[in-house]
């Protein structure tokens, strides 16, 4: 499997490592973690990721303030929200700042692979 | 309930695009309810006999619920309960990508049968003796100064007490809700939710309970208090205060704002009002559930779930600055509410013809 980078930004230790656990067994490997929207985008523009994973309710920065950021950065970045707060609103503002998807908590691990095929199958 | 919102639903499946999705929204904020998906809503006629009484209609100028009546779909007592019926924003998303033609009504009964079958909750899915214990606990238990909340509030702790079957199990007795006027806390994580209906939230647990609590969240034996422990308490907190929401969300375009979760261990929670604390018994100890409804927003700004009326949904637009959401988000709904009476005649149902 080629390698690829994922950034996984959630400030739930635990919520990473639930993301992380079905990235691995997908077969990926290599992880940027980030605990808030800030670290997210400082990390982004160091390791300039294949695809990354935001959650929105964060310390410091939230996740739709970092999509706005990194894609000012990288217009052509990659982002999955993944969120328990799937709300008109925060759809709406997370679709208009250039996110690819929103999974909505709690999800089911095919919801996360499925979006690995997307965005790598063929590469 | 859902666990859920139905328009990233439509967004998961491929249905439609999110520039559909984003501009659908946009009308959904002046859009009527249409007699046709209350009726397709409440299960009393399918979408192919909603679609013959339009036709129908291009033919003679009645009102749908007369028309219905003489074909026959609906009868007059259907009809009444059906102008006095409520309509989730949800439905008003459907009618209009079906009025957009991004979707055929029948594709949209389709939908939304499939939608209801994978992502609606039922209320209180629990085992009779212990939903006899939870209504019980339930009903009527408000303070006064929290009555115009008392829907929110049952909602609220309804999909709570759900939210504790699903992830952690049903095997809990609930005891009598005490009402405090401040809260001393153990091992204690709290959120703030900000909007028209503001609250605080908060779980406090003994050490050794949170241990438990977390090994059953995560389904994984955990030994002691770690990273993990307060991040599973975290996470419980933060879902179920994300999925009551979206619920908000997805029936009455109520926009809420969440805040981090934050742990507050051996203090004293402060709160503007006083706090409800629904102590739970599991085997592995007692967990304390806290809620207290913040009384910030003006009395006109309340969306009373399951009150308001669906016409007068928020605009789209108007969460977008989420840090002073509620009490100006709403300009329409305090009107809305009130003088809601004329537009619930079947005329003005029907003002917006196909």
């Amino acid at each position: 499997m080629e390698n690829v980078k994922i950034l996984i930004c959630d400030d739930s230790i635990l919520a990473r490592k639930q993301l992380k656990d079905i990235i691995l067994s997908y077969g990926y490997t290599d992880f940027i973690e980030a605990s808030n929207g800030q670290e997210a985008i400082e990390l982004y523009k160091e390791h300039k990721p294949d695809l990354a994973f935001l959650d929105i309710v964060m310390p410091i920065k939230d996740g739709v303030e970092a999509i706005k950021e990194i894609r000012a950065f990288d217009p052509k970045a990659y982002i999955i929200i993944v969120s328990s707060v799937g709300t008109q609103t925060q759809l709406k503002n997370a679709i208009l700042e250039g996110a690819k998807d929103f999974v909505q908590k709690p999800y089911v691990d095919s919801a996360i692979t499925e979006i690995l095929k997307r965005r790598f199958e063929g590469r | 309930m859902h666990t859920q919102f139905f328009g990233n639903f439509l967004l998961n499946k491929g249905v439609i695009t999110p520039e559909q999705l984003i501009d659908a929204l946009k009308v959904q904020a002046y859009a009527h309810k249409k007699f046709g998906t209350l009726a397709i809503h409440s299960g009393y006629m399918s979408a192919s006999e909603v679609e013959d009484v339009y036709i129908t209609q291009t033919h003679f100028d009645k009102h749908f619920g007369e028309l219905a009546t003489e074909l026959g779909y609906l009868s007059a007592d259907q009809v009444d309960e059906l102008l006095d019926t409520q309509l989730p924003d949800y439905m008003l998303l459907g009618q209009i990508l079906v009025e957009q033609k991004i979707i055929t009504r029948i594709e949209f009964e389709n939908l939304i049968a499939e939608y209801q079958s994978a992502y609606e909750i039922y209320d209180l899915d629990l085992i009779d003796e212990q939903k006899d214990m939870v209504e019980k606990l339930l009903a009527n238990f408000y303070l006064p100064e929290d009555a115009p909340y008392s829907q929110n509030i049952l909602s609220y702790l309804t999909l709570f007490f759900n939210n504790l079957v699903r992830f952690i199990g049903e095997d809990f007795t609930p005891l009598n809700i005490i009402v405090l006027p401040e809260v001393p806390t153990n091992f204690c994580v709290s959120q703030d939710v900000e909007g028209s209906f503001s609250f605080l939230s908060a779980l406090d647990m003994e050490p050794e309970t949170a241990v438990a609590f977390a090994s059953r969240y995560m389904n994984e034996e955990l030994t002691e208090m770690d990273e993990y422990v307060r991040a599973s308490m975290e996470d419980f907190l933060n879902l179920h205060n994300g999925l009551f929401s979206v619920n908000m969300s997805n029936d009455f375009s109520m926009e809420l704002h969440l805040h981090p979760p934050v742990i507050n261990e051996h203090t004293t929670l402060a709160t503007e009002s006083p706090s409800y604390l629904l102590p739970i018994i599991y085997s592995f100890g007692t967990i304390n559930f806290i809620f207290s409804v913040k009384m910030s927003a003006s009395l006109e700004d309340i969306p009373a779930a399951g009150e308001s009326d669906t016409q007068g949904a928020d605009g789209p637009e108007s969460g977008s600055d989420r840090s002073e959401a509620a009490p100006e988000e709403t300009p329409d709904r305090s009107e809305a509410a009130p003088e809601e009476t004329p537009d619930r005649s079947e005329a003005a149902l029907e003002e917006m013809p196909d």
